[in-house]
């Protein structure tokens, strides 16, 4: 749990941090890669460790000429999908000033929300 | 939606016991659940993704620094095993500047010969270290051409391009690579997964013994073993016919011959290695390869799923990897050899195999002692005709019931219900239904790595104990219905009865209680000023072994006498066999004693003497010490063993140091009295069928120790007497600084299982 604080808006953060919690995170990161995992972890310096996580690249050019290939050679048409590449690790921490962009996954669902 | 019901189940579960927030199974479970309500989203409505960097970010700098916002079942302890990414050391994704992501090379292009017998070579370097337990992933997968034909990008049937080759005409240079080096990768993948299969369906553990991860990848589940060879048959027809240096060719041949051996070998689990170690001509030809490092790369980790930091590529050299395929190849053959049918005859015998198996120098590999596994209990018997009960009765049968109706195989054959044998025999049944499985784990356990042997082993005694229980409770049974001989108590008092299951549990028992203390010595768990505990009790322990057999022998001698009448010769030559056998382990436990009394004797004297000395502990007390040390010991139930006060009163340090050293010497002068005996045995007599170089071996081997005990003494005698502190009572003699004693590290003893302290004057 986190220590609340008397400042207001220090609540505020630590509630919103505290929500995000367990759930899944999309983090984007300098040198391309994004890696998708559960919140366990922050602090100030926006250091975050994922648990679960997963780790996935942007497609290489010799990646997408050779779903093209397969594509043509499937005889399929419309759009070549590319998947990126994934790997799992596990527990991760990234460091805060790697980060450039952090994605949160919302869903509605017909039943109750979890 | 099922997935919500599943949320659901998740949500609901609890474990009995403690559920307060920090009782580790309660915690365990609510974590469990927490993370599973998590992972199973619920379908059927909308989904996305939402950037949140500003909110979060600004979020983040309102927390004070060092206070944290975490999940309140996330502990920190976990975190330190965390990855941290763009750290080179931990991120195996981590790409330095000006590095590429993949290695530069192109698996498809053409090689001279020369190249692919050094890759072809390289691989098979990898894989005897991959045997030896490091993981794929810093041995084969660092293949270049292997990874790309595990890569996830690739299909059925798994060639080196994912372009179309066939229509184009290849170099010879390109066929070398495509036919002959793919073939060559093909079935050395197929071959791990081979191995792989054994080692896993055998005990062995993992990460101690072996690295069975696969790191996200699948080893061709598409092609079959038999599709391998096929491909490699491919590759020799092509071979033969291709435009390429005669040397050459005879090289690159030998290294697919290699790989057909060593394939064909895995699917029929023969044992036939010794065609395999017969390939050392590989090494003549190894100075034909030229190498060509850049085929191979730790760039593969990058791609691969690991929870783990990157991890260098191993390196022994190529001779050294020979040399562990040429032990590999004889371990497997030696396996074979200590289980054929003659050493499986005798359970004592078989037993011994397996111990000398484990003893082999360097220890066997995992698969090596898989295979064993495989040999003795992938089926459902030992050996043709000997099923485990069998082996387990003809155990009782050798210590305790030779030539006794009760242990007779005919014996439970009778179906008659109101003939006592029929009685007898269920009854047998029924006990060793429940003995069964701690009894094979003597086998079984002794194919682990030595420590976990020992650590076993120490379990077992509590289990050996509780099924003394049993076994009383068995044996009285047995008596009120087939009464056996009643002899009078040794000292006099009263009458005894065999309990022939009692004592054959006890037996087992107290010869698992030395060997976990004698692993212990060879595992070197002992501080030095220990030693001389440990001996004593190991004395002790020996000494009750010789009191059982001797119980044992008494009733064997009186079941002879009645044979002496009878018509029939078979129940009386059982019983003269075990007759002759049961003397040998009464002087193997007798020579036990003698040599443990004479160290326990020594290293009291030294410490006595204040020259082996506990370290300085302010806090320590003696019985907490001696709890923690005993405590595998310490909940035995029949007959416990002896306790602290037990063993310091049986000190000797009121006798003086030259008497001591007497004693010492005689002591020593009984142990070779039994090694004497030990050695005029033959295998017959001691069971040691099979084992006889090792049974020689050892004998050398406790001679040796025998005689370096009796120098060491000597030599504290001569500095003794040189003091003037021979007729002095030890307990009032020091001899601190006058003395150094040294405690021999495993390997470099006569013999691992026995501590003989060097002795030198220490000069002024």
């Amino acid at each position: 749990m986190a220590d609340g604080e008397a400042n207001p808006d220090s609540v505020q953060a630590v509630q919103y941090l505290d929500d995000l919690l367990n759930k899944t995170l999309h983090l984007h990161i300098t040198d391309g890669r994004m890696f998708v995992g559960q919140l366990k972890c922050t602090d100030n310096e926006r250091n975050i460790i994922l648990a679960m996580t997963h780790e996935y690249r942007q497609p290489s050019q010799a990646d997408v000429k050779l779903a093209a290939e397969r594509h043509e050679k499937g005889g399929l048409s419309g759009n070549v999908k590319v998947g990126m590449r994934k790997r799992f690790l596990g527990l991760v921490v990234v460091p805060g000033q790697y980060i450039e962009k952090v994605e949160s996954c919302w869903t509605t669902s017909i039943t109750s929300q979890i | 939606m099922p997935e919500d019901d599943l949320a659901e189940e998740a949500a609901r579960l609890t474990i009995n016991g403690d559920n307060s927030d920090r009782g580790d199974l309660g915690f365990v479970a609510k974590r469990l659940a927490q993370e599973a309500r998590q992972t199973l989203s619920s379908s059927g409505g909308s989904r996305g993704i939402r950037d949140v960097t500003e909110e979060f970010t600004v979020a983040a700098k309102q927390l004070q620094p060092g206070q944290l916002v975490k999940d309140e079942y996330f502990t920190l302890f976990e975190a330190v095993g965390a990855l941290e990414i763009m750290d080179p050391k931990m991120d195996s994704g981590y790409v330095p500047l000006g590095d590429t992501l993949e290695p530069d090379f192109d698996v498809c292009k053409g090689l001279p010969a020369e190249q692919v017998l050094w890759i072809m070579d390289e691989l098979l370097r990898l894989t005897a270290v991959w045997h030896d337990g490091y993981p794929l992933s810093q041995t084969i997968f660092t293949s270049l051409h292997v990874d790309r034909l595990l890569s996830p990008d690739n299909r059925p049937p798994y060639q080196l391009s994912y372009g179309d080759m066939t229509l184009r005409i290849m170099t010879v240079e390109e066929q070398l690579v495509h036919i002959v080096l793919r073939a060559y990768c093909v079935a050395l993948v197929k071959s791990c997964a081979l191995v792989l299969h054994t080692i896993q369906s055998q005990n062995f553990y993992e990460e101690e013994d072996f690295v069975t991860h696969l790191f996200g990848r699948e080893l061709l589940p598409s092609t079959g073993a038999n599709d391998a060879i096929k491909l490699l048959d491919e590759a020799v027809k092509f071979l033969d016919g291709a435009e390429v240096r005669q040397v050459m060719r005879a090289a690159l041949l030998e290294r697919l011959h290699f790989a057909q051996t060593y394939i064909s070998l895995l699917i029929t689990n023969s044992a036939d290695w010794n065609t395999l170690a017969a390939m050392g001509r590989l090494a003549e030809t190894h100075k034909l390869a030229q190498p060509i490092p850049e085929a191979f790369s730790d760039k593969v980790q990058r791609q691969l799923a690991t929870s783990t930091p990157p991890r260098p590529m191993i390196a022994i050299s190529w001779d050294e990897a020979l040399q562990r395929w040429t032990e590999f190849c004889a371990d497997v053959v030696e396996a074979d050899r200590l289980t054929c049918f003659d050493v499986c005859q005798s359970p004592h015998a078989l037993h011994r195999a397996i111990w000398a198996f484990a003893y082999r120098e360097p220890q066997p590999n995992t698969f090596a002692r898989a295979y064993l596994q495989t040999i003795l209990f992938a089926s459902e018997q030992i050996t043709e005709g000997m099923a485990f009960f069998d082996l387990m009765l003809t155990d009782m049968r050798d210590l305790a019931l030779a030539g006794d109706v009760l242990a007779d195989p005919q014996s439970f054959l009778i179906e008659m219900p109101s003939d006592s044998r029929h009685r007898c025999s269920r009854i047998i049944e029924m006990f060793m239904d429940k003995a069964f499985d701690e009894y094979m784990n003597l086998y079984r356990m002794v194919c682990q790595n030595r420590c976990r042997i020992r650590r076993t082993f120490t379990q077992s005694v509590a289990i050996f104990d509780s099924l003394e229980t049993e076994a009383m409770k068995t044996d009285a049974e047995l008596e009120s219905i087939t009464p056996g001989i009643v002899l009078p108590h040794e000292d006099g008092s009263g009458k005894v009865a065999l309990n022939p299951l009692t004592s054959w549990v006890k037996y087992h028992r107290l010869q698992t209680m030395a060997w976990t203390t004698q692993l212990g010595f060879e595992t070197d768990i002992y501080l030095p000023h220990e030693l001389s505990m440990m001996y004593w009790y190991l004395m002790v322990f020996a000494q009750r072994r010789c009191k059982l057999v001797e119980h044992i022998e008494r009733f064997l001698a009186a079941r002879r006498k009645r044979f002496a009448s009878s018509r029939d010769a078979r129940p009386d030559d059982e019983a003269a066999a075990s007759q002759e056998w049961l003397a040998v382990l009464h002087k193997q436990a007798d020579f036990e004693a003698s040599l443990s009394s004479a160290l326990w004797q020594l290293t009291e004297l030294l410490m006595t003497l204040g020259i082996l000395q506990p370290p300085k502990r302010d806090y320590a007390q003696e019985q907490l010490l001696y709890d923690v040390r005993m405590k595998s010991y310490l909940g035995i139930a029949h007959d416990p063993i002896p306790t602290l006060e037990e063993y310091m009163s049986a000190a000797q340090s009121d006798q003086s140091v030259g008497e001591t050293c007497n004693n010492v010497n005689s002591t020593i002068a009984d142990a070779k009295g039994c090694l004497a005996f030990l050695k005029k045995t033959n295998p017959e007599q001691g069971k040691y069928v099979g084992t006889e170089e090792q049974w020689k071996r050892e004998i050398k081997q406790l001679e040796t120790t025998c005689v370096a005990v009796a120098v060491q003494t000597s030599q504290l005698r001569r500095v003794a007497d040189k003091h003037g502190k021979l007729v002095s009572v030890a307990r009032d003699a020091s001899m601190k600084g006058m003395l150094e004693v040294s405690i021999p590290l495993p390997g470099s003893r006569y013999h691992g299982w026995w501590v003989v302290p060097q002795i030198r004057e220490r000069k002024k």
